[in-house]
């Protein structure tokens, strides 16, 4: 713990469209509650604070009593607003390690009912700066998400993965395929063929096509018979070019439909195959920058996995590199379990 | 001289080993009554020690102890490593170790000394072996990515067996990664979830999880379980009160002695951080060994319903760092020289977790905190 930040902030919108920072630091707790909060002029929206800060604590696997998180806000609210209420957990995660730096957004709005259960529900603002994490429905809908895991009490199942995305040095930067799945009712799976279940919204036919081939094909490796979802899968960014993303889809397609072990953090991957109805996974091109992306990218409990064909090529010490970051790293052949 | 003689052996009650071996683990034998072939017998004193009996002897019992009658196993059963991975499971096969002379306490013993009430079923041991192989994991202290190697397949391996023989005394035969799509659907789980969110979206909001939620009344002991879905979270109280203070009572001495002897200090520093925490679990034994009444606010004034919930939550919070304590232990034996700085920081946490959630339950109302 002594590792993580003293200090985190993370701001959110009020109804005005004004910018309210939420400042947490930890210090040791003496005695003293576990979680104090403040708001300018507000006892009653600080009680509210610590509430919501408390319930989203259930989620949380470790409990450590050590620690007292200060959580205050700069300016205050009108009471009837909530948006802030997913900015005060990411700030309370933050600040004790949980959420690696880079992972916490500048700008977070959201509120929820359940967050004793790590949903997010809605958010009220109408416009929300780009790069900013609003919370609901077409937003982040569960903590856990945040790192790409499914939560396990929502009837979509949506799981995501990231892979590196080389485009010129600079420009370099980690992207997420995301795949929802649904199951489809008894009537549709009788005529329908598995593929035509699998929508892309936004990439272009032969895009779509590539997906499609990819997903069934994984799918018949894991000995699926009849088709059994109904799936969407959206990616982080327009105008892929390449295949290197096909690894992380498929992973985030296992992940969604619950046959894959799950990583404490994010999966980063980067790998392609030609024969996906065998589980084999297969080189892509951009090593030395791919890697030295992931290298620049991962954080605690990131699980990267790259083709078996890259292992003689690696950067030395990229391995304990990572592992030193509390990061792992496999090469593998093939997908499925060993 | 005959007629006593009938007479006693009419009073000896039959014992009934119906699925012991199968689906039942452990079952209270009475006084009297002979071992079934293959299974031992435990006997429990009040104070918790124990000591074992052999297979196929009669069981006696001297006063105040109480008698178990345990197979040995095999035992099969499936795990699910990750609540949100339904469909992937571990196959899991064991046993449980017979006699040992040179230990002084086998670990099952105690477990069954400490945690054992009724009938232990192999579904029950089961879901506990889950809960806590799905808490190491969320933890990272077990490790089960994706795509596992064979390496990283081995660590865990050795990480599960010590840490279900630290923590249940039993001994891993095999475990092997199972497709579970045969025996459950998640296409039909969720559509089930759809149904369950469409009708009470609420039901998650239970009264257990909120602060200072006001306390439901307890319901009577008699009270089936399964009669009602919400009897069970709202939990009786005084029961599990009492069943987490006898697990603090009768596990910290042993596990105070495991510490002693696991957690070898390599160097000054960490052999300062050990004696502290020694002596602070010294201090956590003394305060679960002295612990006031549940019902009582100081003598002859009983305290309101409310309040004995909130100590009843702290004992079990206490109990869960209890489960904790005993997988770090696991860990601590495993350990290398290197990790030794985490694992002390890590029993740091859970001793800091010990003494807030003892201090709590002792207090007979909650103080405002600053």
């Amino acid at each position: 713990m002594s590792d993580s930040p003293h200090i985190a902030v993370c701001r959110s919108l009020l109804a005005d469209g004004s910018v309210v920072a939420i400042t947490a630091t930890r210090r040791a707790r003496g005695g003293r509650a576990d979680i104090k909060c403040s708001a300018p002029g507000a006892p009653a929206l600080a009680a509210r604070m610590q509430e919501v800060a408390r319930l989203a604590r259930h989620t949380e696997a470790r409990y450590d009593s050590r620690d007292q998180v200060v959580i205050s806000m700069d300016r205050a609210p009108a009471p009837q607003e909530r948006d802030w209420e997913l900015a005060v957990v990411l700030a309370d995660r933050a600040v004790r390690g949980l959420l690696p730096p880079q992972s916490l957004p500048a700008l977070a709005v959201g509120w929820s009912d359940g967050w004793q259960r790590g949903r997010i529900d809605g958010h009220d603002a109408a416009s929300v700066p780009p790069g900013a994490v609003r919370g609901g429905p077409q937003g982040l809908r569960y903590l856990g998400a945040l790192s790409g895991q499914p939560d396990a009490g929502d009837a979509v199942s949506s799981a995501r993965a990231w892979f590196p995305l080389h485009s010129g040095g600079i420009n370099d930067s980690l992207c997420w395929v995301d795949v929802s799945v649904y199951p489809l009712d008894a009537a549709d799976g009788a005529h329908a063929p598995d593929d035509d279940a699998i929508a892309a919204p936004g990439l272009d036919s032969a895009r779509q096509h590539a997906v499609r081939q990819v997903l069934a094909g994984a799918r018949h490796f894991d000995g699926d018979t009849a088709p059994r979802w109904r799936t969407t899968v959206r990616f982080g960014q327009d105008g892929l070019h390449g295949n290197s993303y096909e690894l992380a889809l498929v992973l985030a397609d296992r992940l969604a439909r619950g046959r894959e072990f799950l990583p404490r953090g994010r999966i980063i991957a980067s790998g392609a195959s030609s024969a996906w109805h065998a589980g084999q996974v297969e080189a892509v091109e951009g090593l030395a920058p791919k890697c030295a992306l992931i290298e620049r990218e991962a954080a605690a409990g990131d699980r990267v996995l790259l083709p078996r064909a890259w292992e003689g090529e690696l950067p030395p010490g990229l391995r304990d590199r990572l592992l030193a970051r509390g990061a792992s790293m496999a090469c593998v052949e093939r997908i499925g379990i060993i | 001289m005959m007629f006593d003689l009938f007479k006693r052996m009419a009073r000896a009650p039959a014992f009934d080993a119906a699925g012991l071996g199968t689906d039942v683990v452990a079952r209270p034998i009475a006084a009297g009554c002979t071992l079934p072939a293959g299974a031992s017998g435990v006997a429990v004193d009040a104070a918790g020690h124990t000591r074992r009996i052999g297979a196929g002897a009669r069981v006696t019992l001297l006063d105040g102890e109480s008698g178990w009658c345990f197979h040995p196993g095999p035992y099969g059963c499936e795990l699910l490593p990750f609540a949100a991975a339904p469909e992937l499971g571990l196959g899991l096969h064991f046993v449980i170790d017979s006699h040992d002379p040179r230990m002084t306490q086998q670990r099952f013993d105690l477990f069954l000394a400490s945690e054992g009430a009724g009938d232990l079923a192999l579904a029950g041991l089961a879901a506990r072996i889950e809960e806590t192989v799905q808490r190491e994991l969320a933890q990272g202290h077990l490790a089960l990515p994706p795509c596992t190697t064979l390496d990283e397949w081995n660590a865990f391996r050795a990480g599960l067996n010590q840490l279900l023989y630290t923590r249940f005394g039993v001994t891993v035969d095999d475990c092997v990664p199972v497709d579970l799509r045969g025996s459950r659907d998640f296409a039909q789980e969720l559509r089930a979830r759809a149904v369950h969110m469409a009708d009470a979206p609420f039901l998650g909001l239970e009264p257990a999880v909120l602060p200072a939620a006001p306390a439901p009344a307890a319901l009577p002991p008699s009270a089936p379980a399964a009669a009602k879905p919400l009897s069970e979270r709202q939990f009786d109280a005084a029961i599990a009160d009492a069943r987490a203070l006898r697990r603090l009572f009768l596990e910290l001495p042993c596990l105070m002695c495991r510490v002693r002897q696991a957690a070898l200090p390599s160097g000054q520093a960490q052999f300062r951080q050990q004696q502290d925490l020694l002596r602070r679990l010294d201090l956590v034994c003394l305060a679960a060994s002295t612990m006031p009444a549940l019902g009582l606010a100081a003598p002859g004034q009983p305290l309101a319903a409310g309040q004995q919930q909130r100590r009843a939550r702290h004992s079990l919070q206490a109990a869960a760092a209890l489960d904790e304590a005993w997988a770090l232990l696991a860990r601590f034996e495993l350990a290398a020289d290197q990790d030794l700085d985490i694992l002390f920081d890590d029993a740091d946490r859970i001793v800091a977790n010990l003494e807030h959630a003892l201090g709590e339950r002792k207090l007979a109302v909650r103080k405002e905190e600053a």
